[in-house]
């Protein structure tokens, strides 16, 4: 379904994605890990058209969306979450969720509904009339991710949304993440959190400088000396689920 | 080819004082990121301080250099302890509308204690004409050009060899490693606020034998002042200096083949062509996308 | 669409005062507010429910003064038609200045849209060919509907009151419907709107392009009442200043706010400048130092204006009430 290739993104003397390439097939989980600076937040901005690509293709069912506006591709069915969460602050949980539902949905009153539905799948309803900016982070990424969700994408990119969360609320989180997979939703995960990556992805691409430097099954990945090297430090073992 | 000696040492003139307005703008804009659109009031009071210190005490405006600049710099020390506290850290809303309400409070205390009648400040040296050459010009400009161009080299001396330069400019630019260094961030921007207004108040002092003196007499100046600021690289102190030369320029030489009238469109026409395509200005390297942040 | 109750209660009773009362100063003081109410309220589409910041409006005002008044004395044409040739220039104004706001954020935004608003005040006032230059145009007044010449001032408050309401609901309209939750969007955070599927460069466009036809409309109508279009004051920067003012004060995320701040600033202006037209000049700077100091406070301590304050007040009793 997203087929990057060979794609590279420079800022003046910088390379900040070197030549990377990689596959997600529709509705797979697809995991990517890395060092902090090594790209993958600048491969979200590039696949989803904040950035346009120095060189390389990135297509979308086959279709270059390289350099396409942001909110074209969201159209088309890709989007993203920030590292940073960007809630919409002075409007209520519900008001954040409708906007995006409004991408697919032309009536107010509709949408307004669509997203009561997905309030209800991230279990966010005795959030819905609060203001956005009075949530704790952990609820914020919740509300970045059902943002996201209404607007019915085909492939979610999420970029760290487990990070900052309590244990409780990091496996709520897995288990949205579950559900999406369940109905059919690609996803795309940036994660430092080792433990639900291995859990959640099905594959694993890592990152390093830049430059795609393994990919493979979670289990391949933390044995992988590169990546050993690079990132985890030590061998990662893969507790029994 | 008679008239080009007459516009380059009137470019050069008028580009000191504009030199000296802006220097102050870009400083209070460099280091405090912050439009500050009450620029031109605190022009007008320094040309009102030199107006009254005329007709009350018979000072002339070059004595009431010496207690104008101790004098802005407690008023930069009030207005920022007052108004501008905490500005550089709240929304663009507030940012805007804080120093659009300053401007407002100020022209119309102008208006309300003096009237809007037009003033003249006109000491004896302003009727002296001096000539080199084919061109004319006038004692008060020259005078006016000559402590524009020290104050602007001390400034800039300050801002590169100091040590409070040195941290105002780190802290231009890196606002969190520079508070992750232990320097006091609200301190610094008050030095900049108030040393900005010391430039345009001794602007004001300078200008007052040149210009007419009322209540807003500010406008017109602040946006100069800005185009000269946005062609130089917004927080770029030398760069302001050739801005200053570049607008003088256009103005002097718009003046004589177009009309006064034009001139003033050329700029306006150039300052938004410049924020637009290059907005890191003519001579800055500052990433444009600073603009919005 | 529902209106609140504090908006009936308002344009109910502006349409109400000309029913109890003829004496000409407090109809005049209604249209004003009226009028000053329905521009800050179209300033308030781009600046308040946008989020682009303008402090250049007075271009758009200006463009519409202009075009009504020169349509009236040069081409001894209906004014209403100058209200369309000037809503025409003004959108294409709106288009530029939209895609300016596209460029650049913030204060550079109001320094880029100050600087416009200049260049078309030193048009004005220099090319005489066409606008008589420095002096004005005065407006002429011909009797009749068609040509807006009222013999008395109630016919113009209902007319304005029409145009009041107008601007009203078009905020209400930004507050219920798609485009204007979008448009909620865009201001609140443009990265994340964009990822969300929103065409935020095209919504904000349309928003000041909007914003400058009914600002132009306002200052057809206001020329045609006043019957002078001086350039130094049409397109004055202290006028943009006013507009944004208004809205800040009453409420600037409000469809009735900027109507509230109107009520304040100008019917204090108007009764001052009666009341004391000897000395009015000194007094009338004494309450704009008075609301300049107002706008600092406001805009950092009450950013949601009178009315949004007011909001919260009732919304706050009603949860004592209830618990």
């Amino acid at each position: 379904m997203l087929e990057l290739d060979a794609v590279t993104k420079r800022f003046g003397g910088l390379t900040a994605v070197k030549d990377v390439s990689l596959r997600a097939a529709p509705g797979e989980i697809l995991g990517i890990i890395g060092p902090n600076g090594a790209g993958k937040t600048t491969l979200f901005n590039v696949i989803s058209g904040f950035y346009a690509p120095n060189s390389g293709t990135v297509k979308l069912d086959g279709r270059d969306i390289g350099g396409m506006a942001p909110h074209l591709v969201c159209a088309l069915g890709l989007t993203r979450t920030f590292q940073l969460v960007k809630p919409f602050g002075n409007l209520s949980v519900l008001d954040n969720v409708m906007i995006g539902a409004l991408t697919r949905v032309r009536a107010v009153s509709a949408a307004r509904e669509a997203a009561r539905q997905v309030i209800a799948t991230c279990r966010l309803e005795p959030f819905a009339t609060n203001r956005a900016r009075s949530l704790p982070i952990g609820l914020r990424k919740r509300l970045e991710v059902a943002r996201a969700l209404a607007t019915r994408p085909r492939l979610l990119l999420l970029d760290e949304v487990m990070s900052g969360l309590n244990p409780t609320e990091l496996v709520e989180m897995i288990e949205i993440l579950r559900r999406l997979h369940a109905d059919g939703i690609g996803l795309i995960v940036i994660e430092h959190i080792m433990a639900a990556m291995m859990r959640l992805a099905q594959r694993i691409v890592v990152l390093h400088h830049g430059e795609k430097i393994a990919e493979g099954r979670p289990e391949e990945i933390s044995r992988d000396p590169r990546v050993v090297d690079a990132y985890l430090g030590e061998e990662f073992v893969l507790a029994d689920a | 080819m008679g008239a080009v000696p007459q516009l380059v040492v009137s470019t050069v003139l008028l580009g000191g004082i504009y030199a000296l307005i802006s220097v102050g703008l870009t400083l209070i804009f460099g280091i405090m990121r912050v439009v500050n659109f009450a620029h031109g009031e605190f022009l007008m009071l320094g040309m009102y301080l030199a107006f009254w210190s005329f007709t009350l005490w018979h000072l002339d405006p070059y004595v009431v250099l010496l207690v104008a600049a101790p004098l802005f710099f407690l008023i930069g020390l009030l207005t920022y302890a007052l108004v501008m506290r905490g500005v550089v850290k709240a929304s663009h809303n507030v940012q805007i509308f804080t120093t659009v309400g300053l401007s407002i409070v100020l022209q119309n205390a102008a208006l309300v204690a003096w009237t809007g009648d037009f003033r003249f400040v006109r000491p004896w040296h302003s009727a002296v004409v001096l000539r080199l050459g084919d061109a004319a010009f006038n004692l008060s400009q020259v005078v006016a050009f000559v402590v524009a161009v020290l104050f602007t080299a001390a400034l800039v001396a300050f801002m590169r060899w100091t040590r409070a330069g040195r941290i105002m400019r780190a802290t231009a630019q890196d606002v969190e490693a520079a508070t992750l260094m232990g320097i006091d961030t609200d301190r610094v921007y008050r030095l900049a606020w108030s040393i900005g207004l010391v430039c345009v108040g001794i602007a004001g002092v300078l200008m007052s034998p040149l210009y007419s003196v009322y209540p807003t007499a500010g406008l017109q100046f602040v946006l100069l002042a800005y185009v000269v600021v946005v062609l130089g690289g917004l927080g770029d102190m030398v760069g302001a200096l050739l801005g200053s030369l570049i607008v003088a320029g256009v103005e002097v030489a718009g003046s004589y083949y177009l009309g006064s009238a034009w001139k003033e469109v050329i700029y306006f026409l150039l300052f938004i062509a410049v924020l637009v395509f290059r907005p890191a200005g003519l001579f800055g390297q500052r990433g444009a996308e600073t603009l919005g942040a | 669409m529902r209106a609140s109750l504090p908006a009936l209660i308002f344009f109910g009773l502006a349409a109400v005062v000309p029913l109890i009362t003829h004496d000409g100063f407090l109809l005049d003081s209604l249209i004003l507010i009226l009028l000053w109410g329905a521009v800050s309220g179209a300033w308030n589409v781009a600046g308040g429910y946008a989020g682009q910041v303008s402090l250049g409006h007075s271009a758009f005002f200006g463009l519409g003064a202009y075009s009504a008044a020169l349509m009236a004395t040069r081409w001894s044409l209906s004014p209403w038609l100058g209200l369309l040739v000037g809503a025409g220039l003004a959108t294409v104004a709106g288009l530029v200045i939209g895609y300016l706001s596209n460029r650049l954020k913030g204060p550079y935004f109001g320094l880029a849209t100050i600087a416009f608003s200049q260049v078309l005040l030193i048009l004005a006032s220099r090319w005489r060919a066409v606008t008589s230059g420095s002096e004005g145009i005065p407006v002429p007044f011909r009797p009749g509907f068609a040509s807006l010449g009222f013999q008395s001032k109630v016919p113009w408050v209902y007319l304005i009151l029409a145009l009041a309401v107008g601007v009203y609901l078009v905020a209400r309209y930004l507050e219920t419907s798609r485009p204007g939750y979008q448009l909620a969007g865009v201001r609140e955070d443009e990265d994340a709107a964009e990822a969300l599927g929103i065409p935020c460069r095209r919504l904000k466009v349309a928003a000041v392009a909007a914003s400058a036809a009914i600002t132009s409309v306002c200052g057809g109508l206001w020329a045609q009442y006043v019957g002078f279009v001086d350039p130094f004051y049409v397109f004055s920067v202290d006028l943009s200043i006013r507009f944004a003012l208004m809205s800040i004060i009453g409420g600037i995320g409000t469809a009735i706010g900027p109507f509230v701040g109107s009520v304040l600033i100008t019917s204090l202006e108007t009764y001052l400048r009666a009341t004391f037209s000897d000395f009015a000049a000194g007094l009338i700077g004494i309450y704009l130092i008075i609301y300049g100091c107002l706008l600092i406070v406001v805009v950092r301590f009450v950013p949601q204006g009178l009315v949004g304050w007011m909001g919260e007040r009732v919304r706050a009793m009603g949860r004592y009430a209830r618990a």
